[in-house]
């Protein structure tokens, strides 16, 4: 499974959102990398990528929120990864859309879309449950 | 400067390791003659008041077991997809030690990574004033690092 429970931050709201993505994430993987054919795959790939367009823009801004909730100080620059990573996002759907046969597009998607996951829930959004734990207003007791 | 630099980037490679790959027995020796096979080599730009790029090389095996560790499924070959999670792997290095330099009031930016196939190097005979390169060992296979900056 992708999701580790270490990368739970002790915010109920904000880790049940993260592991609904790491599943979708997951499952997205999962369409890419299956051995069927890019034709096959298509429409799951449409509907994961879908989902996370949207899911992706709600996620960052219910932690958003959370954040500026607690006065969290590294908001700006926690806003602003998201928003490249949301750019990101809509841009290669955009790309997808004019021509849904480019799998090297989509297979670069997954690549990255894994890593950044991976590092940005890991490490990024550990610092603001960090920052609330040494505040004492939430965050895990980890 | 330069052993600043070069503990720089070898605490950030450990750390993203530690993290993202769960790898925590990391060591690093100085030395040029990393031998890249068809794996991948990953570029760095970097622009500000240190200019110049710094190459990340992952051969294959280290490439295929750390897309393996992150998702958990099997890779046969370094593929787009392998590519595109390894340069964002040297991307986030890069993006951790240059939040290492801002400290130190260093401010620089970086470019989106780039890949080169092996043996492509455009700027192997420039100059540079702080140059340095490494092997970083890790049990799930070794990597290159070539730091080449000048400061501005
Ligand atoms: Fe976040």
């Amino acid at each position: 499974m992708l999701w580790k429970d270490e990368y739970e931050l002790g915010v109920p709201l904000i880790d049940a959102q993260h592991k609904e993505l790491f599943k979708r994430v997951e499952s997205f993987l999962q369409a890419l990398r299956s051995a069927t054919s890019w034709d096959e795959k298509i429409p799951e790939i449409n509907k994961t990528l879908d989902f996370m367009k949207r899911y992706v823009v709600e996620h960052f801004h219910d932690e958003e929120e959370y954040q500026k909730s607690i006065n969290y100080p590294g908001y700006k620059c926690h806003k602003q990864i998201h928003d490249d990573m949301v750019n990101y996002v809509l841009d290669v759907s955009k790309q997808y859309e004019k021509c849904n046969t480019n799998e090297p597009l989509m297979q670069q998607f997954g690549g990255r879309l894994l890593a950044w996951l991976i590092n940005h829930v890991a490490a990024e959004d550990q610092l603001i449950a960090a920052y609330a734990k040494k505040k004492g207003v939430s965050g895990n007791d980890r | 400067m330069i052993d600043n630099l070069y503990k720089t980037f070898i605490d950030a490679t450990r750390n993203v390791f530690n993290l993202m790959l769960h790898l925590s027995e990391i060591s690093d020796h100085p030395g040029e003659d990393f031998k890249s096979d068809e794996g991948v080599d990953i570029a760095v730009s970097i622009v500000g008041d240190l200019e110049g790029e710094v190459i990340y090389r992952f051969p294959v095996s280290t490439s295929l077991n750390m897309v393996k560790i992150m998702s958990g499924m099997e890779f046969e070959a370094v593929d787009d997809f392998v590519t595109s999670a390894i340069s964002e792997i040297a991307n986030i290095i890069s993006g951790n030690v240059l939040t290492e330099l801002s400290a130190s009031d260093l401010k620089c930016d970086r470019l989106p990574p780039v890949q080169r196939k092996p043996g492509e190097d455009p700027n192997k005979d420039k100059e540079y004033e702080l140059k340095t390169s490494c092997h970083i060992n890790t049990s799930i296979g070794e990597i290159g690092l070539e730091i080449r900056l000048n400061r501005i």
